[in-house]
């Protein structure tokens, strides 16, 4: 699954203007993480669309990233953690999707789909 | 004639210092009146200097256009000026003698990197009112050399003089000299495998390593960097040696001083500030301790091509964009040099000068770059730290870093305004 990162400088109103230009462009947000240090801060997005939503935010000047992500039902999360950490990947950050579900970002995505599927346990990439 | 042991450059320069200041005293009511107070026979040693006042670009502007000439009219044969931005422009006289000892440095800066009757030097500064042009030109047909009077402009056929003509010495400005190699190219010209490019002269303006492996990369053999300015002749104060590590003031020439700009207090060498330059062997216009506002370096350390002028490093920036932070003088220029080798950030900054209490504070706010390849707040705060520890090493202060989103850093005329001092705003300077 593609993830939208986005560098906003820690300020009242800059998420707002985030969304607000996700919105009049008709991009969903499906979920959104953020971490912050100080004065900055990464804001993580599953769109609907994201490569558009790229092009539409770096338009707008705005410094943009895309990185690949997996997602697991929130049920699952304590068995795909530890079967994660037995086969050495680590997970770099996770955030909720709609309540049920975790975003994960995990060092070595292609490793980790290949260990999921071998256990079948259900995740969307 | 100029490779001597640094006692008879220091004999010279004794010699010399006692004739200008009584030249000076005797032919110039603006330095009469500067000296008042002094006892001149006093003035015998680059230290006796301190005791008299500097001259600065104020001083002949507000002397405009002849109140500094100290010769009799009929012996000026030639004015050179540079424009100010405001006001009266800095105007420079020249008697045959003045032209005469320029030419002869220019000559020396050339040889010293090995041009001689040899080459074709092809100079492409401006020639006109200002000096870049004619300097370069006396010095290289003194030298022998072919000479090709190309010039500013017309960079076409720059290139294709360089070409059929069979250039091996450039000498113009390093942004126009980067300009040329990018022009070249796009001719289908590789300077490096098609010119016969040995060695470029770089001046008139402040450049860095960085531009010098781009100009050798790109277009000239050998980089080097040239300093000089109108009020001290022109081009050809001091030079860059083959060793390509400082630049060779001739001191038989000239005495230079390193100053604390604010104060006014001369530094020992080693420690940067603002240099100020006595004219020794002037005739129409002679200049004691002239402020340059250029900041910069003093080494008087034996050098490798066994010159023993001393050597000013790079110039650092100007002393107009200098910020003072809890004593240490920094240039937008050296913060620059860090932010440009750091990947993730774009080179657009702003320095913020602030007081905390009763210290002073540095803010450094950077944009980051569009493209900047992570979703990691970890890559983030590393380039953070990473640049606030090599801001500590180099400037030898505690910086504060602020990431800033592309393009929020105000530009005036497509440049970003560099310094804010909120001291001097809030009035705590
Ligand atoms: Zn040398």
């Amino acid at each position: 699954m593609k993830q939208i990162s986005v560098f906003l400088e820690n300020r009242p109103g800059r998420l707002a203007n985030l969304l607000k230009i996700l919105k009049e462009n008709n991009i969903k947000v499906f979920a959104m993480g953020i971490a912050e240090a100080g004065n900055y801060g990464i804001v993580r997005l599953i769109l609907d669309n994201p490569d558009r939503a790229i092009e539409v935010l770096r338009n707008m000047n705005m410094a943009v990233n895309k990185s690949e992500v997996i997602i697991v039902s929130i049920e699952l999360l304590p068995e795909v953690s530890k079967v994660l950490g037995e086969a050495g990947i680590n997970i770099d950050y996770a955030y909720t999707m709609d309540g049920r579900k975790v975003v994960l970002k995990v060092s070595d995505e292609i490793k980790a789909s290949e260990v999921l599927r071998n256990l079948g346990m259900e995740f969307i990439v | 004639m100029y490779k001597l042991p640094k006692s008879e450059i220091e004999e010279i320069q004794r010699k010399r210092l006692r004739q200008i200041v009584k030249y000076l005293y005797e032919n110039s009511s603006f330095y009469r009146n500067k000296l008042r107070g002094i006892d001149i026979d006093e003035i015998r040693s680059k230290e006796d200097l301190r005791k008299i006042p500097f001259t600065t670009k104020d001083d002949i502007r507000d002397n405009y256009p002849f109140g500094l000439i100290c010769v009799d009219f009929s012996k000026i044969v030639r004015f050179h000026a540079s424009s100010g931005t405001t006001g009266n422009p800095t105007v420079v006289a020249y008697t045959i003698q003045d032209i005469e000892n320029w030419s002869e440095l220019c000559k020396r800066c050339l040889e010293i990197v090995d041009v001689n009757s040899n080459d074709v030097v092809q100079i492409a500064y401006g020639y006109g009112l200002f000096t870049g042009g004619l300097g370069f030109h006396y010095g290289a047909e003194r030298l022998g050399a072919k000479v090709i009077p190309a010039s500013t402009g017309n960079t076409k056929r720059q290139i294709k003089l360089m070409k059929d003509l069979g250039t091996t010495v450039i000498c113009c400005t390093p942004s126009y000299g980067l300009y040329l190699a990018e022009v070249a190219k796009e001719e289908g010209i590789n300077p490096k495998r098609d010119l016969k490019l040995k060695a470029g002269i770089f001046g008139a303006e402040p450049w860095s390593e960085n531009t010098r492996r781009k100009l050798e990369e790109n277009f000239v053999e050998n980089a080097y960097d040239i300093y000089g300015m109108s009020e001290l002749n022109g081009p050809g104060v001091a030079m860059e040696c083959k060793f390509k590590n400082g630049l060779h003031i001739w001191e038989d020439h000239y005495i230079v001083e390193i100053i604390d700009p604010n104060t006014g207090e001369v530094l020992e060498p080693e420690e940067k500030g603002e240099m100020v330059v006595t004219t020794l062997t002037k005739e129409a216009m002679p200049l004691l301790r002239y402020r340059t506002r250029d900041i910069t370096i003093l080494n008087d350390d034996p050098c490798d091509c066994g010159l023993n002028h001393a050597r000013i490093m790079r110039i650092l920036g100007r002393t107009d964009d200098m910020l003072k932070i809890r004593g240490v003088c920094v240039f937008p220029s050296q913060i620059e040099e860090i932010i440009m080798k750091t990947n993730g950030l774009s080179p657009h900054y702003q320095l913020v000068a602030d007081r905390e209490g009763v210290m002073d504070k540095l803010i450094v706010r950077v944009e980051v770059a569009e493209d900047f390849k992570t979703d990691r707040l970890t890559d983030l705060v590393n380039i953070q730290n990473k640049l606030e520890e090599e801001l500590k090493d180099a400037l030898g202060i505690n910086a504060v870093i602020e990431l800033v989103e592309p393009k929020k850093i105000p530009r005036s005329e497509g440049k970003a305004q560099r310094i804010v001092d909120l001291r001097k705003i809030r009035g705590l300077l």
